[in-house]
Formats: C-alpha cells, sequence, structure tokens
C-alpha cells in the first residue's frame, strides 16, 4: 500500500511549484506576445496545469497537517 | 518610461507583476528548499495560489480585450486584405469608414461581426476557436493574403441586427433614401438584407480585389453569389 511520508509532501510542493513555473511562463508568454495560439494555449493548458499545481499543493499542506509521515524513519523535515 | 493609456494595459501590467512574483517566489524555493514550516507554507500559498491566480484573472481579462481589436484579428494574416483596408485611412470602403468612426475604432471587426444576443460573447469566442482550427488546418501555409486558400466565408448570414443597431432605420435621412423607404418592412423584418446592397465587395473591397483567399481578381460567376451569403 502507499504510505505518505514527508519525503511524498515535499515532492508533491516541487511538482507543483515546476508546474506553476511551467504555467506561469505560458501565462507571461501570452501577455507578452499575445498571439491567438499562445492565448488559447495560457487559456486552457496554463490554467489546467496552474490549478492542478495548487491543488497539489493543497494536498500536501492537508496530508502534512493531518500529520503524515511525521513518524517515518527520515523523521520530520521541518 | 512605461505609459499606461488603458484598462487593458494596466491589467498586463498587474499580471505581469504578480506573474513575477509568483516566479520570485517559486525560485527561491527551488534554490533555498528551505523546511515546510508555516512561513514556509504561507509564502508558498502566495507564490502557488494567490499570485498565480491574479495572474490567471488580469491575464484573462487583458486577454480577452486584446481579442476584441483589429490587429489581433490581422494576427491571421488571411486576414489582412480586411484588416489593412480597414485601418486605411484613405480607404473609402464602408469597413475603413466605420473603423474611423471612434465608436468602432480599434475594435471594429468585433464591433460589427460579434454576436449580440444573449450568451453572444461567448459563442463568438467560440466560433474565434473555430477561426483557429481552420487556419492552423487549412491556411497557415497560405499566400501572404491567403492565396491558394479556400474562399473565407462567415459561418452564417451577416444578420440586418447588425448594422440597424446604430443605423436605427428611424433617422429621416436615412429614410429619404428611395431604396430604404421602399424596404423599410422588409430591412425590418430581416427578409431584405443590408448587404444585398451594401455588399462585400463594398465593405471589404480589398479582400475581393486581390485574388487571395481563392477569389479571382474580379468578380466572376463563381464568386457572384447571393449578397445574403456573401463571406466576409
Amino acid at each position: 500500500m502507499f504510505s505518505v511520508t514527508k519525503i511524498t509532501i515535499r515532492r508533491l510542493v516541487l511538482i507543483s511549484t515546476i508546474t506553476t513555473l511551467a504555467s506561469l511562463a505560458l501565462m507571461i508568454a501570452s501577455i507578452l506576445a499575445p498571439g491567438p495560439l499562445l492565448l488559447v494555449v495560457a487559456m486552457s493548458l496554463g490554467q489546467f496545469f496552474g490549478t492542478a499545481s495548487l491543488v497539489l499543493y493543497l494536498l500536501a499542506i492537508v496530508l502534512d497537517l493531518q500529520g503524515y509521515g511525521e513518524h517515518d524513519e527520515f523523521g520530520s523535515l521541518d | 518610461m512605461l505609459k499606461i493609456d488603458s484598462t487593458e494595459q494596466l491589467l498586463r501590467v498587474a499580471a505581469l507583476v504578480s506573474a513575477v512574483i509568483a516566479v520570485l517566489i517559486l525560485i527561491w524555493y527551488l534554490l533555498v528548499r528551505p523546511p515546510l514550516g508555516r512561513s514556509t507554507k504561507i509564502v508558498l500559498l502566495f507564490g502557488l495560489g494567490v499570485m498565480p491566480l491574479a495572474t490567471s484573472l488580469a491575464g484573462n481579462i487583458s486577454g480577452f480585450e486584446y481579442t476584441l481589436q483589429r490587429s489581433f484579428c490581422g494576427s491571421c494574416h488571411v486576414m489582412l486584405p480586411y484588416t489593412q483596408d480597414a485601418a486605411d485611412p484613405t480607404s473609402h470602403s464602408l469597413a475603413a469608414i466605420h473603423s474611423r468612426n471612434r465608436a468602432f475604432g480599434e475594435e471594429s471587426c468585433y464591433t460589427c461581426h460579434a454576436d449580440y444576443q444573449m450568451f453572444g460573447t461567448m459563442t463568438t469566442k467560440l466560433n474565434g476557436l473555430r477561426h483557429l482550427y481552420y487556419y492552423i488546418t487549412e491556411y497557415a501555409n497560405t499566400g501572404p493574403y491567403g492565396e491558394g486558400g479556400k474562399p473565407i466565408h462567415m459561418y452564417k448570414p451577416f444578420q440586418n441586427a447588425m448594422c440597424t443597431r446604430c443605423h436605427s432605420t428611424e433617422a429621416p435621412r436615412w429614410g429619404k433614401v428611395d431604396d430604404h423607404a421602399a424596404a423599410l418592412d422588409d430591412i425590418r423584418k430581416g427578409d431584405t438584407k443590408c448587404i444585398d446592397c451594401h455588399s462585400g465587395e463594398v465593405i471589404h473591397p480589398r479582400a475581393f480585389a486581390h485574388g487571395g483567399n481563392g477569389r479571382a481578381p474580379a468578380r466572376t460567376a463563381s464568386n457572384a453569389a447571393p449578397a445574403g451569403a456573401a463571406k466576409e
């Protein structure tokens, strides 16, 4: 069974961070060079990735607040 | 010096500023990798949530505003015969005359071609997505003015309501035109279309004259369709 550790939580935050950077790059590009294709991609894919990354981050926070991984072998990473 | 002349530009700046703040926070996290304590979580909430949401919101609104502009329509090269003529201060086409009116201005394409019924903005934007699809699949490799591509056409006939929003058919000067007076009821009912007389060649002459978009340079039997089905 999949067990949630502190490492898992940190990985979730890391994935969320990288995904947000990608979506921000799309949004910035569509603002600086607004073409039809770029606008559509930024408003669809960019916002999908942005929303997904926020959900991942909130999931990580909820898992962390519920105390997942506090007693794993890595100990506290805080 | 940065000059902000419109709400759209202000929103673009706001979107960029919030995006830069978010990027700085995220890069800081990736470089420093601090422990996930309370303060880090709050800072990350700004970097992953608040600032990207602000960027998205401001970017969306400014993006939608930008899509109303004639320059956006002209960003697909097949539209250049239409947009260049509309922007030409010496042109006497209907599109150019209307574009010189401040009520139309830089948004003249959208003002005349948008749907105005309930959800009209949404249907117009969805049609815009269809434009993009057809542009990529059928017109991307055509000539500078779309030569070699299929004739461009509207998805549905141009409605009198687009004209009568401003030309109410009530003005005495308008009614003095014999053809207007003779067909008044039919025009109001939509049985006689404005573009039956004010046809595509009068509205967008350059698009009809240059031979692009698969059109013949001169009017021929193939493009002499009824004005109600005129494609512009």
